[in-house]
């Protein structure tokens, strides 16, 4: 009477992520402008900094003339944040409608769940970047080449999945939307406390001192890369390494958060 | 050949900060046993059902379920379970047959044998129309079917429902306990919470009251009402004398304690044989009865017995009792 | 009420029964804005973001193009951060505003408004009570500000009366935008409209002098800021912090404002015609 377990593990959990990301496609495409919010916000952060404070590569020390070049990376990243969060506060939704236990009480385990919503949420961030890059490019951003573009787009998809693992853990945490907001502004101030803004010399006060330590950092200037000059692995691994070293961080403490969920 | 028990739990215990919601349940339930877990609301059902589906860790006591132990062996019990909530955990966006496929997934089917299931499920639950439709638009009775069908996806061994039929219509009731009782007759074993006296009545082999966190009656619904006592006629007089009619009716059983100056409650140990009895001799001594019930004990004079309240919040009256007049 | 009364008695009535009903308004008014105000301040959960995050944005902006003063052009200021407080003010008081169109919203959905609608009382009155609860968010804000501007080192250079003069032009610049969040919301009724269009607050700001001396941006925003009547409204503000009082700014400013009220009450006006019609 028993089913037969005919799949060997790894299979079924690669098909319960998919499910999963799946499921996560149908916010999209079945609930009208639900996409609107997530390309809005970087997109009118992008031409608003860019109006107001584009004047500043006059200053000595900026590696190119066209802010928008210089920002267009920021607001990708603002994007994959932004994703990512929502994909927690999605989840705290979840939690708080009872869907969560139809997972909890599955032989499915709590890391292929995580990997459901984060890796939905990493796919989901390109349609910001996406949206935010073809308006950059006639208002004056630079073509970062090929090579530029694929780091680019690498870097927002893993950021994307670093915000989902912190809007996860709050969401497992608080067990509740109300944590929305503390999802979306830990994640913006992480990305804009940077080099976000200006060059790493033209930083004032704290905010160099933040930037030099924050791993976000490296992020932004291998995503920046190909915006602003070449492409150099050189520039590019000190990105990677922040990224997984926060995947690993947050992903555990998510995962922790998960497995808790019932103590 | 002892069966081994499907479910086993001892001296269960969760502790929420300071409050004991559930303290030192027992509880063993056979193989294709229907287990009906009764209770009002807050008494602990729900919390006990969460442990027992690994969704709660238990703060004290153990708990078998299907042969594994619900916490060193969470995994395990999950894939022999099958769990319908109070709270059906639906996605609105997603149609019924997405939902089911869904959950075929989660319990690691292969693709085909799950899209199989889930054809054959809908059918089975009368969602076969319904099933491209939005969860959404499902009405209450038809989010609880589908609820059913999922949790039966992978033909569990045990089936826990906690309170299936709360907020439906009588007709989904009995849709519903029509299938409890086909899936118990495939050998199903069902763990079923309730504060319906009469679908604990109806469905279960076996019936624990729990009340503030403890078991406080266990047994067989005949058992447990034969406990209390046989049933009672209750007259009520037009006028005329108490005294007499009591007098008379002494003579057939014993009396219990009246409750107002009209009433005369009268224990008929063979139930409604005994009616004619009662109704001859008063009429041969010349009393005039208004009207005359037979109360047979329920599950809540089972309840009241134990705990001093009643179970039901309005005191509806049993279904079987058989009014009659003289 | 007045029977056969004589003429003068009743003109006196006529003229007793406005300076009442100007009392019950008046009352009415000081009830909804306790009301208002108590609810603002009650749950610091939904009053944090107003000011939390502009002071966020504040450190971050004044960190990251801190060197804009070296800027040929830039208007001589003591620091950015001195240059930025009016800007972070009008956030809040924009945010402000926002949270309080939401507050009004709500009452609407769960039926509040119908049952002071069926009052005897001055719908404006509703409104403005209202009002009293985003004008005190706005005051409380610019308080805020300024402490962190002179714990972070910036000067006053107007002195404590720019200092009161920037307070109180904030402090009714909410008032006024709050207006305009009460009649969207008037018009709707519906809070999460009213709040999707935080965005909105966003682009106007970004789309004036709040964050950057208008000279120095950017084609088309620069065009878009110095028409844009909240630059002036900045600019009020701004110019006793960081050189003194001055008439023509702090005129402008007003006229701005004034602006602004003009058609949040013009928006609430016709809102409420529609409403009370439509039912």
């Amino acid at each position: 009477m028993e089913a037969t377990a005919a799949l060997p593990a790894w299979r079924v959990n690669l098909a319960t992520i998919g499910a999963l990301m799946s499921r996560a496609k149908n916010e999209l495409l079945r609930v009208p402008g639900a996409a609107i919010p997530g390309v809005l916000a970087p997109t009118i952060f992008f031409l608003g900094l860019n109006g107001v404070f584009g004047a500043l590569t006059q200053l000595q020390g900026f590696e190119t003339g066209a802010y928008e070049s210089f920002i267009v990376p920021v607001s990708m990243l603002q994007g994959a944040g932004f994703t990512g969060a929502a994909a927690g506060v999605n989840m705290a939704r979840d939690i708080e409608q009872g869907w969560l236990d139809r997972l909890l009480v599955s032989p499915a385990p709590r890391w292929v769940l995580l990997a459901g919503t984060v890796l939905a949420a990493s796919a989901r961030a390109l349609i910001p970047a996406t949206f935010v890059f073809a308006i950059a490019l006639p208002l004056g951003a630079g073509w970062p080449g090929v090579d530029g573009l694929l780091v680019t787009f690498f870097m927002v998809a893993a950021m994307a999945a670093v915000a989902a693992c912190w809007g996860s853990m709050l969401a497992l945490r608080f067990k509740s939307q109300s944590a929305a907001p503390l999802m979306q502004a830990g994640m913006m101030a992480l990305i804009l406390t940077t080099t976000a803004y200006a060059p790493l010399a033209l930083l004032q006060g704290w905010l160099e001192k933040v930037a030099r330590v924050n791993p976000v950092t490296q992020v932004v200037e291998a995503a920046r890369q190909g915006f602003v000059g070449g492409v150099s692995w050189a520039d590019t691994w000190p990105g990677l390494l922040a990224l997984a070293g926060l995947l690993l961080v947050l992903g555990a403490l998510a995962l922790r958060e998960m497995r808790r969920t019932g103590a | 050949m002892a069966a081994a028990a499907a479910i086993s739990v001892r001296g269960l215990e969760r502790a929420f900060d300071d409050v004991l919601a559930v303290r030192g349940v027992d509880i063993e339930v056979g193989e294709g046993e229907i287990y009906g877990f009764l209770g009002p609301n807050g008494a602990g059902k729900t919390t006990t059902v969460r442990m027992l589906t690994t969704l709660l860790l238990p703060t004290g006591g153990r708990a078998t379920v299907a042969g594994h132990d619900v916490v060193a062996e969470a995994r395990q019990v999950r894939a022999s379970i099958g769990v319908a909530l109070q709270e059906a955990a639906l996605d609105p966006l997603m149609t019924g047959r997405e939902l089911i496929r869904l959950q075929a997934t989660l319990q690691g089917l292969p693709g085909a044998e799950g899209r199989r299931r889930a054809d054959e499920l809908l059918e089975r639950v009368d969602l076969a129309d319904a099933a491209d439709r939005r969860v959404g638009a499902y009405s209450g009775g038809m989010q609880r079917r589908l609820d059913l069908a999922a949790a039966l996806v992978h033909e569990p061994r045990v089936l826990f429902l906690d309170e299936p039929t709360t907020g439906l219509d009588p007709v989904s009731r009995k849709t519903i306990w029509e299938e409890v009782r086909a899936l118990n007759d495939g050998g199903t074993t069902v763990f079923l919470t309730t504060q319906y006296l009469e679908e604990a009545d109806q469905l279960a082999d076996n019936v624990g009251i729990i009340d503030s966190g403890t078991i406080v009656a266990e047994g067989t619904p005949a058992a447990l009402k034969a406990e209390i006592g046989a049933p009672h006629v209750r007259l009520q007089l037009e006028d005329g004398s108490i005294a007499e009619a009591e007098e008379i009716c002494r003579g057939i059983g014993a009396l219990l304690p009246p409750v107002d100056g009209k009433t005369v409650l009268v224990e008929v140990e063979h139930g409604a044989a005994d009616i004619p009895r009662v109704v001859r001799a008063l009429d041969e001594a010349g009393i005039e009865v208004g009207s005359l019930e037979l109360v047979h004990p329920s599950l809540d004079d089972v309840f009241v017995a134990k705990t001093g309240h009643h179970l039901e919040k309005q005191k509806v009256p049993p279904a079987s009792s058989a009014p009659a007049n003289a | 009420m007045e029977g056969h009364s004589l003429p003068r008695s009743e003109a006196v009535g006529r003229a007793k029964g406005s300076a009442n009903r100007v009392r019950t308004n008046a009352r009415v008014v000081t009830a909804l804005g306790a009301r208002s105000i108590r609810q603002t301040f009650r749950r610091p959960q939904l009053m944090a973001p107003i000011v939390v995050f502009p002071t966020i944005l504040l450190a971050i902006q004044t960190g990251g193009a801190g060197g804009a003063v070296e800027l040929p052009g830039f208007p001589p200021v003591q620091s950015f951060l001195q240059f930025m407080l009016a800007g972070a003010m009008m956030q809040s008081l924009m945010l402000a505003g926002n949270s309080g169109g939401i507050a009004l919203a709500v009452d609407i959905e769960m039926g509040f408004t119908d049952r002071l609608f069926a009052a005897p009382i001055s719908r404006y009155a509703i409104v403005l009570g209202r009002l009293a609860g985003t004008a005190a968010l706005g005051l409380f804000a610019s308080l805020w500000f300024f402490a962190i501007g002179l714990v972070f080192g910036a000067e006053i250079a107007g002195g404590v009366p720019g200092a009161l003069l920037a307070i109180a032009l904030v402090t009714v610049t909410a008032a006024a935008v709050g207006g305009v969040g009460a009649a969207i919301a008037l018009r709707t009724g519906s809070a999460s409209v009213v709040q999707g269009l935080f965005p909105l607050v966003l682009v106007v700001l970004f789309l004036s002098s709040a964050f950057f001396p208008v000279e120095l941006m950017i084609e088309p925003a620069k065009t878009i800021a110095e028409y844009n009547p909240f630059s002036f409204i900045v600019e009020g503000v701004r110019e006793p912090i960081v050189s003194g009082v001055d008439a023509t700014d702090t005129a402008e400013a007003v006229l701005a404002i004034a602006g602004i009220v003009v058609i949040g009450l013009g928006l609430s006006a016709r809102a409420l015609r529609h409403r009370l019609r439509a039912g």
